[in-house]
């Protein structure tokens, strides 16, 4: 198999057979049932907590409360922002926090002894807005914390944008708002854990088993290597399986009870207890010169983390980072602050804030572009960066820059929707254009990942690693690049894959990371497999110096001529002698910390680039809105697996489609997806995927990642396509039928 | 109440059902059959479609008796004696499973409208699998895979 081939995805014949597990669908018969009462109010203070009716339901064993917790009660993904409570302690912060935990012989009890607590909560003042959070004599979510309910600020300069903005020939200033968004991964939170030999075995879905390792043993107050995690089959993640969920009240009930337990989420608890997409406010000046190229942009951010920090640290830093776009910005003032409420927590979901960050940016280029009188996509292509230029973090690129090359891949499809399109009796068409850049990884902060690969006595090759695989399809990239390497078939690797005892720590399959952190992990890997051998061979042929070559099951003398061996006779020798054939391997991006005052810094080793033009048609008479075409020009480095790229392209489209149009949770009303509604097939539009392969010099075989770049372009494109469907900027999502008729009546009323 | 239906070509008895117990729980938790998957509980996803004598219906708003007397498909007897029924050939091959939490659903709902009409173009599949969400494909090698489990269902390619 070729790499860049379409490869079949590792265990898509288990998944299509229904013989896969999820976490979901875990437990076996005799599991005791776990069930979490919630908080009907907050912020509340508890002022008592009587379980006893609980305990007197038939199956019923045992209530937990925050008491019952042996370690520390405050867990979250970023060490330095801890502050999660998995069972209130006194105080409720949110709407739906859980204040006890109900473990019983059966769902049915489990769920008649989570109605049988009886909780009385007093009411406390609350703040649910942003904005009012910061404001002077706001109520305290967080009482202890100097900073107030200010979580984090971060700041980008470069230049003097203020200057700048003076002198600019065009100035275009704008406000943009996006609410939160829930992730409706298919599979909701699932997962079961037993007691054995003093350690305690957690199976559920997750996003980072490692992550999951050490806030459970922080969780029972008790050493990593008591808690083991094991990642089940995980029905798609997009962020929302970061945070640990039901862990904790499957490792604290199976510590105690020293019996298999299982828990599984209801969709209303999924909406309910984890984390949204971080709803943002951002207000804009761009300026540029009368060519169109930009000379300034200052951005204001305000966003708003909920009552728990998450990955709200990273979301703001990586918001800030990317506010500007993937354009040329030789001034830039961006400031980005994200407050504590009392809402439910906001966290990680598919893009970190960028996808936010670039409904403003796009909306801005479409507003120069007019204010200019130039075509959208020149004035993109204008300012598109380029390899040697500078982010707005100072960062100089050196390969790997694929914008332009995406652009141009686009223009005659744009071009051909630009001039065919029909506006008859209600119906508007309009075409619109989103770019973006992405950091692959975390942000200005090292995020190794390791894996292992081990050439097995009887010739089995297993490659090790923490990886979780989502759905993304890392288990089938991981295997085909570990193959590519020793030039064995992906089929003759097995995978052993998100065990904490079997594996070592790979990072979060998060931040589109995996592919290029992971897949370099796994090189490195394989070379040091293929090295281990190489020495055997020598030692066997005893000739110390012998320039050798592994080609797949051959070790080959270099030049041809030489002796061959075959790598079953070196396993053995290297058996006989009691020697493990197995070799580490290890990959850290390359990165600078960003500095605190300026956010100047290289926070990434590689960028994924991004074009998509969306087609949409609106009927005036109903706001509804149809998105006909996507085309979305990716560049992905080198597709490692072009069928997965292309599926994660249309994915990402979708669920940006979804954002733009018509996603918005909004607490207490949209609890299930009966009135929270996702895309469904009949809203599909057509998506031309079209991969760009600009290799970056450091990724494995020249890939980048894909996971979230897929949708960050997308609502940006379809909110420009409604703008010029409609004739006036719309710069708040989602795109409903309240807000599109809105538009169209003030519009009318406009009309002279 | 006594249940005796046919599952997967087999005769189930089981006794003492509550009244109110959807099919859906009867399939995970009495029998084990997890393939079933269970998204919404409400009749909003389609991930617990089972088909019914034939026909695509959610197993969360069933109810269990009302699988009495009748025949019930679920995801694990799809191919009978074989690996793979057709549809689900077409599936993996496609693309079309990605993090497969819809997949056994969305297969079942496939099957159902093939078997009414062999040769569906792009929007009837759309409209026929609507009441089924996925949310990682975007749909697109989802339509693909259910044309291509039509050719191979008539016999048009191998
Ligand atoms: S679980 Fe039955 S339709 Fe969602
Ligand atoms: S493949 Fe994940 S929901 Fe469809």
């Amino acid at each position: 198999m070729m790499l860049g081939a379409s490869a079949i995805r590792v265990g898509a014949q288990d998944r299509a057979t229904g013989k896969t597990r999820f976490g979901f669908d875990q437990g076996r018969e005799g599991d005791l049932f776990l069930v979490c009462v919630r908080a009907a109010k907050g912020p509340a203070r508890i002022k008592s907590m009587d379980y006893a009716p609980a305990l007197a339901v038939p199956g019923v064993v045992r209530v937990f409360t925050a008491g019952d917790i042996p370690g520390q009660n405050r867990l979250g993904i970023i060490p330095v922002s801890k502050d999660q409570e998995f069972l209130a302690q006194g105080l409720v912060r949110h709407y739906g926090q859980a204040v006890a935990l109900v473990a019983a012989e059966s769902r049915e009890a489990a769920l008649a002894g989570a109605r049988a607590v009886r909780v009385e909560l007093e009411d406390l003042p609350g703040v649910f807005d942003p904005a009012e959070a910061l404001a002077a004599g706001a109520p305290l979510v967080h009482a202890d914390r100097a900073e107030g309910n200010l979580l984090k600020e971060n700041r980008i300069i470069k230049g003097d944008a203020e200057a700048a903005l003076a002198r600019s020939a065009v100035l275009v200033e704008a406000e943009y708002a996006i609410g939160r968004v829930e992730h409706a991964a298919l599979e909701m939170e699932g997962g079961r854990a037993y007691y054995q030999d003093g350690r305690v075995i957690v199976k559920a879905c997750t996003q980072n088993p490692h992550y999951d390792q050490g806030d459970l043993a922080l969780f029972l107050g008790v050493e990593p290597d008591r808690v083991r995690v094991v990642q089940a089959e995980t029905g798609g993640g997009f962020g929302g399986k970061l945070d640990v969920s039901v862990q904790p009240y499957l490792a604290l009930a199976a510590w105690h009870l020293k019996r298999p337990v299982r828990m599984a989420y209801t969709r209303e608890e999924t909406f309910l207890a984890t984390a949204k997409r971080h709803p943002f406010r951002m207000r804009y000046v761009s300026g540029a010169d009368e060519e169109g190229r930009l000379t300034a942009v200052k951005a204001e951010l305000l966003s708003d983390t909920g009552a728990f920090a998450s990955y709200g640290l990273a979301v703001c830093m990586r918001a800030a980072v990317h506010a500007t776009g993937p354009y040329l910005v030789p001034n830039v003032a961006v400031n980005c602050r994200m407050a504590y409420t009392n809402n439910t927590w906001n966290g990680a979901m598919r893009g970190f804030g960028v996808p936010q960050v670039a409904l403003a940016h796009e909306g801005q280029m479409d507003a120069l572009a007019a204010a200019l009188g130039m075509d959208p996509l020149e004035l993109r292509l204008k300012n598109a960066l380029r390899a040697d230029q500078a982010t707005a973090t100072g960062q100089v690129l050196k390969s790997g820059v694929g914008l332009t090359q995406c652009l141009e891949r686009l223009r005659p499809i744009y071009e051909a929707w630009r001039h065919g399109l029909s506006h008859g009796g209600w119906h508007r068409q309009g075409v619109g254009l989103g770019c973006m850049y992405y950091g692959i990884g975390n942000t200005g902060v090292s995020n190794p990942s390791t894996a292992q690969m081990e050439w097995l006595p009887d010739g089995r090759v297993v490659l090790y690693t923490g990886v979780a695989e989502l759905g993304q399809g890392s288990d089938t990239v991981l295997r085909q690049l570990a193959a590519q390497r020793l030039g064995l078939e992906p089929e003759e690797i097995d995978l052993c894959r998100g065990d904490t005892d079997r594996t070592t720590n790979a990072g979060a399959s998060s931040a589109s990371r995996q592919t290029y952190i992971s897949g370099n992990a796994v090189l490195n890997a394989a070379d040091n497999l293929e090295e281990l051998l190489l020495t055997g061979a020598r030692e066997l042929l005893g000739a110390r110096h012998l320039d050798l070559d592994l080609r797949g099951r051959l070790i080959l003398e270099k030049g041809g001529q030489g002796r061959t061996l075959e790598v079953k006779e070196v396993a053995r020798f290297l058996a006989s002698e009691g020697r493990e054939i197995k070799a580490g391997g290890r990959f850290d991006p390359n990165f600078t910390a960003l500095d605190p005052a300026t956010g100047q810094g290289r926070p990434y080793a590689a960028y994924a680039f991004a074009a998509q033009c969306a087609l949409v048609e609106v009927d005036t008479a109903s706001g509804l809105v149809k998105v006909k075409e996507v085309a979305a020009a990716h560049d992905v480095g080198r597709a490692i697996n072009r069928r997965a790229v292309m599926g994660q392209i249309c994915g990402g489209v979708m669920m940006g489609v979804g954002m733009a149009l018509m996603e918005e949770y909004q607490q207490g009303s949209t609890d299930n997806l009966q009135n929270y509604h996702i895309p469904t097939a009949a809203d599909a539009p057509r998506v031309t995927p079209l991969i760009v392969e600009e290799p970056e010099e450091t990724g494995p075989y020249g890939a980048k990642g894909v996971g979230e770049p897929a949708l960050i372009p997308t609502a940006p494109a379809v909110a420009g396509a409604v703008s010029q469907a409609l004739g006036r900027p719309m710069r708040r999502l989602p795109l409903n039928l309240e807000r599109v008729m809105e538009a169209i009546t003030t519009a009318e009323d406009q009309q002279p | 109440m006594e249940l005796i239906f046919k599952l997967n070509g087999e005769e189930v008895r089981l006794s003492q059902v509550p009244g109110e117990e959807s099919l859906l729980t009867l399939l995970r938790e009495r029998l084990g059959l997890t393939g079933t998957k269970e998204g919404c509980g409400v009749g909003e996803c389609g991930a617990c479609s089972v088909l019914l004598d034939g026909k695509v219906v959610n197993s969360c708003l069933t109810a269990a008796w009302q699988a009495a007397g009748r025949e019930v498909t679920t995801i694990e007897g799809l191919a009978g004696d074989e690996d793979l029924h057709p549809v689900q050939r077409a599936f993996v091959e496609a693309g079309a499973v990605q993090c497969g939490f819809c997949t056994p659903g969305m297969i079942l709902a496939a099957k159902s409208l093939l078997d009414q009409n062999p040769d569906p173009d792009e929007e009837v599949i759309k409209n026929a699998l609507a009441g089924n969400l996925c949310r990682c494909t975007g749909y697109h090698d989802i339509i693909r895979a259910v044309r291509r489990a039509g050719k191979l269902l008539r016999g048009e390619t191998s």
